[in-house]
């Protein structure tokens, strides 16, 4: 459960998001999540959502986010009443908000909502390659620490795609890539997932990529996005933006 | 500007709005949209440039941006086309490659030595006597090169975009357009570029017909239904310029360069008219028939007062039809051909009065001032061959309309083959490749309704073969009967300086010398002769270079053929290939912490390292500070950058065994193992440790800069060998410090009270779980440094709070953090190794007195047979530790020789002053006679001074090794 609280420095939690200096020096209002903070807003609602449905920036690396590999991963998903994408490179919305997307036949990645609330991504952190081995189900099954190993960005609005072209050699339009897709690519020279994610009708695109380098990728995505007038956004505008639909 | 036009002339200029501009300090003024080389012409400034060897008066060719004449200086940009540049409000334009001044180049005296300075010149003067190159490189290089670089320019920002179309249409002539208007059927989407700054291509300034209606209509109806098609996109004063693999175009575009990807492309690139060939054919006045219409029509810019045009086909007619509307006076057109079809051009040209001279060719220009004042003209009396009689001509304006070749770089960029009839002097583009086709007159088709037809059935083929339409295969259509091309416009004159590249002042002589040198292959011709080697890179050349280098070798020219075409097809800014950059660097969570304590940051790859705390200035005494509070206290390094490893699976230890040399099926749990790791030769490559949490899950650790290759090697030998277990890379999911030195327990357990971490409960390399600060953490007992020490492994976001509390933990320990130049001595008094600083490509376990490290009881790991043949084998080199007695004595440095007398013998890998034992001590690999500790080494230190160093056993301190099990 989520709540705003403005006046808690994020330098004071114990988990820090690479960025939260960034944020700082912004002006940025931030939200407690557990033992860390997600930028709200950075100044006035209303204009940042306007923003974020042209081009917005947000650091979601706070939210929750885990990733299972093996050859029973997706067996065991399964079991947990996860849905699971078709095919690899696409993803799914579970019922609780949660985004459950394939990497490959046997690599899942699953994302929280915007609240951080999805109980099925709260229910599985927790879960330790100890608990994993010893069911039958979780045989080859192996938890990997995407919470930590990856930050996630969302990237929004109707120009996200044209500033993504700058950066990526993926042609991510929207009569192209659809809802849900998932490419694995490099951005900015660095690996990235990047997965659709739209907010009722305003595309938005998560971006996965390598934590260590995420203050690169941040400055090269405002770098990027000036052109457009993009602008960072907090995790507020987002969810008026889903609430939309 | 007394050269200007009348409205409706000049499609490209504004009159409303009046640009000053200067050239050659001189001020003058334009309109917005003309180029530097059109604003001048309306002045009447034709001289632009001067040639690069001979120094000759050079003005506009082409006017399209495809030739050398016309480069100039700007302030910011050296080599600028004057015909393609445009003005801007108070532009410095400054003249290039002349002494003195433009109108008197004291370099043009060069001229008057031509004969002296024939091809190959180079090669055959400057070699002898040996050693005389020195002498004259300075000065040809100081005559040589164009314009100047301003050093003090601050970059701009270039950047680069992708872009993704189903055709990209190359050309907006009229083949293009009509291509693209095919092509955009529902759902394709079509780009359609041009490096004009408008769409129409020779409809903008060409003449199709005798009334001069045709092409402007034909413009402005495809224009008209290109603007209402949603399915193209239109980029202008946009280059394609080169063609790469799987129809990749690079589009040059302003400062951006734009990547696009195309899944069928469409060149209709057109075709480049060429000059004729006679004595002063490149003197100001005398230009292409196109570059005259293209001053009318585009800058409204009168080309000349009197003019005459050669000519071998139709469009010289047209010129001279649109000269006349002009009020240019046409003293001649003079037809090389005897008997030219007629046409509607040829009876309106002649129902106009002017003089046409049949079978005539113009066998000289003659200059005044630095212009054109007259030709003179000669019957033809055979194959480039002139009656003696001549007839002279006073004229200011020369047109040259003898024929084209096609635009075909691209297509040759992309595999094509250009063939060449000599019978019809016609091209053809074969062996295309799937994706890419060629229509209109890149295609030698000139007629516009074939043109039109043209493009209409490229696009057809490209949108069949997306998909997005079906039908029969399309088919070529009919060629042409009459190409517009003469097959030999060339008339060589007793006095030289008939001029077949422009750019490199080369003259027919030249040419065919070349070949009597020996240079045969036209390929050859080229590198000998610097033919088409100049920033027009042959476009007016290669065809006139071909048919002289033909005749010379009895062959034909489709024998002889052309250069090969390579990307770029013009030149690019520098800032287009290298703009917007991206440098990925990595940062540890605990990054700004180190910068808050003052640290001097290196990068190690992409990562960011603390090297040390502290001013830079007092940099070794910080690392001897640093270094004995380890010894002495307790310190604390980030070790984030280590490789981190998962192994899991119930063949985890089996999958070990078979990568590191060590063994580790039957490692404890709980315990951690020193990992070596070899390649299928035997080659030391990575180290790390690996820690058993469980029966089936290893954390493995690797080095900084290898943990990728480890990984993917890891992955590469699971494939074969199948066995149950996941690899993963958890580099970036942790955080880690080494908290060392006599009071790191004492420290630690103030943040740690869930373990024992007495000696006795956590020894020397175990492993725990267990929470540190209150965060999950992994702890490793190790001893890199040789101290008590212990690895605090945290999840990435963890990290700064991990630090914090540590540093605080302890503050009345007075805890110091120590960087990576103090972890280097440290390491280095404990006679560790660093896998690719004291090992290279040759080193095996046992040069590197890493033989303990291997097992021998095992059947097999990687590098393992290679590793045991190697044992039984003499080794040529070993590496030892060594120590600089003298205190005088310059350190060693990494890389400096050991000599054994004045023969290099082994080479240092790492030294350091270590403040532990007060002397310089060092890693190096010495060869084996001299490994014994006592030997007695010689090191070829800094500027040459030899250092003498003992040979001493490892590790440097604490040889029992009490220290790290404290």
């Amino acid at each position: 459960m989520t709540h705003v609280n403005s006046s808690q420095p994020a330098m004071q939690n114990q988990r820090r998001s690479p960025l939260y200096r960034r944020h700082t020096e912004l002006k940025a209002e931030f939200e407690s999540l557990g033992d860390a903070s997600l930028v709200s807003r950075y100044g006035e609602l209303a204009a940042e959502i306007e923003s974020a449905a042209q081009l917005g920036l947000a650091d979601l690396s706070a939210l929750p986010r885990i990733g299972f590999k093996g050859a029973g991963a997706p067996q065991w998903a399964i079991s947990q009443g996860i849905k699971l994408p078709e095919s690899p490179n696409h993803s799914v919305v579970q019922d609780d908000g949660a985004l459950v997307g394939k990497l490959s036949h046997q690599e899942l990645l699953i994302l929280s909502d915007l609240a951080g609330s999805s109980a099925l991504v709260n229910s599985l952190e927790p879960v330790q390659i100890e608990s994993l081995k010893q069911s039958e189900p979780a045989a080859q099954t192996y938890h990997l620490p995407r919470a930590h190993s990856h930050s996630c960005l969302a990237v929004t609005g109707t120009a996200a795609a044209e500033m993504f072209s700058k950066v990526c050699g993926v042609d991510l339009r929207s009569h192209k890539f659809a809802q849900g897709q998932i490419a694995q690519t490099s951005l900015a020279k660095i690996n990235a997932v990047i997965v659709r994610h739209d907010l009722a009708e305003t595309p938005c695109f998560y971006v996965l990529s390598d934590i260590s380098t995420v203050e690169f990728l941040w400055d090269c995505l405002l770098d990027a996005m000036q052109e457009y007038a993009g602008v960072p956004v907090g995790v507020a505008a987002l969810r008026s933006l889903a609430a939309r639909g | 500007m007394k050269n200007r036009l009348p409205a409706p002339y000049g499609q490209l200029i504004d009159r409303e709005q009046q640009i000053d501009f200067s050239f050659e300090k001189k001020s003058y003024s334009g309109f917005a949209g003309d180029s530097i080389a059109s604003a001048l012409a309306a002045n009447d400034q034709w001289l632009l440039s001067r040639s690069f060897k001979y120094h000759r008066p050079r003005g506009a060719l082409t006017m399209a941006g495809q030739d050398a004449n016309t480069l100039v200086q700007l302030p910011s940009n050296p080599n600028a086309l004057a015909d393609r540049e445009t003005i801007s409000q108070d532009l410095a334009v400054m003249a290039q490659n002349y002494s003195g001044s433009l109108n008197h180049d004291r370099g043009a005296l060069l001229g008057l030595f031509s004969r002296f300075l024939p091809v190959g010149f180079y090669y055959k003067a400057f070699f002898k006597p040996r050693g005389i190159w020195e002498k004259w490189a300075p000065l040809i290089r100081k005559k040589a090169g164009l314009g100047v670089i301003d050093q003090q320019l601050e970059p701009e920002y270039y950047d680069k975009q992708y872009k993704f179309y189903d055709v990209v249409v190359v050309g907006a002539g009229p083949t293009g357009m009509q291509a693209a208007l095919t092509a955009a059927v529902d759902g394709c989407e079509v780009l359609l570029v041009d490096e004009n700054p408008s769409l129409g291509g020779s409809l903008n300034y060409a003449r199709f017909d005798a009334e001069g209606t045709v092409a402007s209509e034909t413009k402005e109806r495809l224009i008209a239904t290109i603007k209402a098609n949603k399915n193209i996109s239109c980029m202008t004063n946009s280059l394609v310029n080169g063609w790469f693999g799987d129809n990749w175009l690079p589009i040059i575009s302003g400062k951006r360069l734009y990547k696009v990807r195309a899944k069928q492309t469409i060149l209709c690139t057109g075709a480049l008219e060429q000059q004729a060939v006679f004595h002063n054919n490149d003197l100001p006045g005398v230009m292409m028939s196109s570059a005259a219409q293209r001053l009318m029509h585009l800058y409204a810019v009168r080309p000349g007062k009197a003019s005459v045009i050669v000519t071998g086909n139709n469009d010289g007619y047209a010129n001279a039809l649109d000269l006349m509307d002009a009020g240019v006076e046409v003293k001649a057109i003079v037809d090389l051909r005897d008997q030219p079809p007629e046409t509607s051009l040829t009876k309106a040209a002649k129902l106009r009065g002017i003089q046409i001279k049949l079978g005539y060719a113009v066998y000289a220009a003659k200059k005044k001032g630095n212009h054109l004042s007259a030709v003179e003209i000669r019957k033809i009396s055979a194959h480039g061959l002139c009656e003696h009689q001549y007839q002279t001509i006073a004229c200011d304006l020369l047109c040259m309309a003898i024929g084209y070749t096609p635009t075909y770089q691209l297509a040759c960029q992309a595999g094509g083959q250009l063939s060449y009839d000599d019978q019809s002097s016609m091209f053809t583009l074969k062996n295309l490749p799937d994706g890419l086709q060629v229509a209109g007159s890149v295609n030698s088709y000139w007629e516009l309704s074939n043109c039109l037809e043209e493009g209409a059935r490229a696009a057809r083929a490209a949108t069949h073969a997306l998909g997005f339409t079906q039908g029969d295969a399309e088919q070529p259509i009919p060629r042409e009967n009459q190409s517009p091309n003469h097959s030999w416009p060339i008339f060589s004159h007793p006095k030289g300086k008939e001029f077949v590249d422009f750019d490199e002042d080369l003259t027919i002589a030249d040419i065919i010398n070349a070949t009597s040198d020996g240079y045969e292959h036209i390929q050859l011709v080229k590198r000998y002769s610097t033919c088409g080697m100049g920033p027009s890179q042959g476009r007016h050349s290669a065809l006139a270079a071909a048919r002289l280098v033909a005749a010379a070798t009895n062959r034909t020219v489709a024998e002889t053929g052309v250069t090969t075409a390579r990307p770029p097809f013009a030149p690019e800014h520098l800032g287009h290939s290298a703009g917007r950059s991206f440098y990925p660097a990595r940062r540890s969570n605990m990054h700004y912490r180190h910068l808050e304590a003052g640290a001097e940051m290196l990068q190690a790859g992409a990562w960011y390292r603390p090297a040390f705390y502290g001013r830079s200035e007092e940099r070794d005494q910080c690392i001897n500070n640093e270094v004995n509070n380890v010894r002495n206290n307790v310190g604390l390094v980030d070790v984030s950058t280590l490789g981190g490893l998962e192994v899991r699976g119930p063949d985890a230890g089996e999958f070990l065994n078979r990568i590191y040399t060590f063994g580790f099926v039957k490692q404890p749990l709980g315990k951690a193992r020193y990992a070596l790791l070899t390649n299928e030769a035997g080659v030391v490559i990575d180290d790390g440790v690996a820690c058993r949490f469980a029966e089936d899950h290893y954390y493995v650790t690797a080095t900084t800069g290898g943990v990728d290759r480890v990984y993917q090697s890891m992955l590469k030998w699971n494939a074969q060998w199948r066995l149950d277990v996941d690899i993963a890379n958890v580099t970036s999911a942790y955080c880690g410090v080494n908290i060392a030195g006599p009071k790191a327990r004492q420290v630690l357990s103030k943040v740690c009270d869930a373990i024992d971490l007495s000696n006795e409960a956590f020894p020397y390399m175990a492993v725990r779980q267990a929470e540190v600060a209150g965060i999950q953490a992994r702890l490793i007992r190790v001893g890199f440094v040789g101290e008590l020490g212990y690895e605090v492994h945290v999840p990435q976001q963890y990290g700064e709070a991990l630090w914090d509390a540590l540093m605080a933990a302890g503050k009345e320990d007075n805890i110091q953090p120590f960087g990576i130049e103090a972890q280097r001595v440290l390491r280095l008094e404990k006679g560790h190794i660093i896998i690719g600083q004291d090992t290279d490509a040759m080193s095996n376990p046992t040069e590197v007195q890493m033989g303990w490290a291997v097992s021998r009881n095992k059947p097999f790991f990687v590098g393992g047979r290679t590793i045991s043949e190697l044992e039984n084998k003499t080794i040529n080199r070993s590496l030892v530790g060594f120590v600089v007695h003298d205190p005088k004595a310059p350190i060693p440095k990494e890389s400096h020789l050991v000599l054994d007398g004045q023969q290099m013998s082994g080479r240092v890998t790492s030294c350091n002053y270590s403040p532990t034992l007060g002397k310089a001590i060092g890693l190096a690999y010495v060869e084996p006679s001299k490994a014994a500790p006592g030997s007695q080494i010689s090191i070829k230190s800094t500027a040459g001074v030899l250092v003498s160093a003992e040979v001493v056993a490892l590790p440097f301190y604490d040889p029992q090794a009490a220290r790290q099990e404290l």
